[in-house]
């Protein structure tokens, strides 16, 4: 599955785990490298999602301001 | 007809009336039941004309009343009144018209009206046509509203103007028709239909303002109970009663108290709507923003765990740590080992010197030696004259062999 159609609870469950695994220790250096560096890639694209979120919720919040102020 | 007659043969005009008179005659007296439509006195006339009819089907008969007849009537015959007549098929020759002659009218008392009226109910019900089941809910918030109501009545201003100002937008149709009186029944009914047959028609109120107990009779008509059970669209009945309730109440979907009642049953509250929209719109907001919020912390708290926070400390420091240790230990080894060869060393040459010669050499003992640097042991080994080291513990000396 492409980083793109990865959902965000994907995206944060993946994050868990390498967590867990960079934490747990036993990996080669160049693994832990490259757990390290999946997990900052994990982290943007959750925080991308949440990011995007938000401004959903804004733009919501500002359509619903209009549309009440036009009905009013 | 006892007479033959054919296209050569015909019979006059008066000829057949009589006959059809005397037919018509032969029927019979009869007691009638219908509601008055038409009453017209003719002053000094000693008859008067009544247009008897049916209230439910659209079906008339002309009486005619001798004045004694018509006098005889308590209480005094007026348009709309149910009558009983007991009256003779005429057939009157010089018109050629039809109508019941009158030996006897019997308004139908209001006693009587009720009690019919209480038959009906118990075997309406027995039907099952005011059963609970059958009431079906009304749209939320229906496209059109038809209205059954009297022309220009207050109940179809009340009606109107109520559902507007809780919902501005709300389209109705309205059918103007004879809310009492002998057409009533068979015009809300018809109107009924049209509304029903209206695809576009949500529900229907059938209204009218509040009335005598005969007034109100229409809205307790068998037909016009039967023609709402078989509506297919949902009926609210919104008729002003006093004391009892007209059948259209106990067999409409929604029994509304007033013209206004109905109109807020039919069209909800628009700012009332506006008001709760907005507010499932604010949980809405709420509740996604306080997912997103905790997922924010949820992911805050594991970027900030050192193992993604600080990868040099968490990834590279331990490594650093282990081969510094391991440097350590090697050059710990080494200086080890260095340390047990040196010992080695002084040991060893300890045992070197302690094997040399140089220690008995001190104690006076001398080695002889040839001039090839062959030790001598024996006498016999050397030649007279010849040439000998003489290796002393502090230097050699030369010496001849004599």
């Amino acid at each position: 599955m492409s980083d793109d159609a990865l959902g965000y609870e994907q995206a944060r469950d993946e994050l868990v785990e390498v967590v867990r695994r960079l934490e747990a220790g036993g990996a080669t250096l160049e693994e832990s490298l490259a757990l390290w560096e999946r997990g900052e890639q994990l982290a943007a694209i959750c925080q991308q999602w949440l990011d995007g979120a938000r401004a959903r919720l804004a733009a919501a919040a500002g359509g619903a301001g209009t549309e009440s102020a036009s009905a009013g | 007809m006892p007479v033959e007659t054919s296209a050569e043969q015909p019979v006059p005009v008066r000829t057949a009336a009589r006959l059809i008179g005397e037919w018509v005659a032969r029927l019979g007296r009869v007691w009638v039941e219908g509601q008055v439509a038409q009453l017209s006195r003719r002053p000094g006339s000693g008859t008067a004309f009544l247009t008897l009819r049916d209230p439910v089907a659209d079906v008339s008969l002309s009486v005619v009343c001798p004045r004694a007849v018509l006098d005889a009537c308590v209480p005094p015959l007026v348009e709309g009144a149910r009558v009983v007549v007991h009256g003779k098929p005429d057939f009157y020759l010089a018109r050629g018209t039809l109508s019941l002659s009158a030996l006897e009218i019997r308004p139908v008392g209001l006693g009587e009206l009720l009690a019919r009226l209480e038959r009906l109910k118990a075997m309406l019900a027995a039907e099952g046509l005011f059963e609970t089941s059958r009431k079906r809910p009304l749209p939320f918030l229906p496209r059109v509203v038809g209205l059954v109501c009297g022309r220009g009545s207050a109940a179809e201003h009340d009606v109107l103007e109520n559902a507007r100002l809780r919902w501005p937008a709300v389209q109705f149709r309205v059918e103007n028709v004879a809310v009492q009186g002998v057409y009533a029944v068979t015009e809300v009914a018809d109107a009924l239909a049209r509304l029903d047959k209206d695809p576009d028609v949500d529900v229907i109120v059938v209204t009218r303002g509040g009335g005598s107990v005969e007034d109100l009779l229409p809205f307790s008509d068998e037909a016009l109970v039967r023609a709402v059970a078989g509506c297919r669209t949902p009926v609210v009945s919104a008729i002003g009663h006093e004391q009892d309730a007209p059948l259209l109440d106990l067999v409409a979907d929604v029994r509304a108290s007033t013209p206004t009642d109905a109109a807020r049953r039919v069209v909800p509250d628009v700012r009332e709507e506006t008001a709760r929209l907005s507010q499932a719109r604010e949980r809405l907001h709420r509740a996604v923003g306080s997912l997103v919020g905790h997922e924010q912390q949820r992911l805050d708290f594991l970027r900030s765990r050192p193992v993604l926070a600080d990868p040099a400390a968490g990834i590279v420091a331990p490594r650093e740590t282990e081969v510094r240790a391991l440097v350590e230990r090697s050059r710990r080894s080494l200086q080890h080992r260095l340390d047990r060869a040196a010992d080695e060393l002084v040991h060893t040459t300890a045992r070197v010197r302690a094997l040399s010669p140089a220690a008995t050499l001190e104690r006076g003992y001398a080695v002889v030696q040839r001039a090839d640097g062959a030790v001598v042991r024996s006498p016999t080994e050397v030649a007279a004259g010849e040439s000998l080291r003489v290796r002393l513990a502090e230097g050699e000396l030369a010496a001849t062999v004599d």
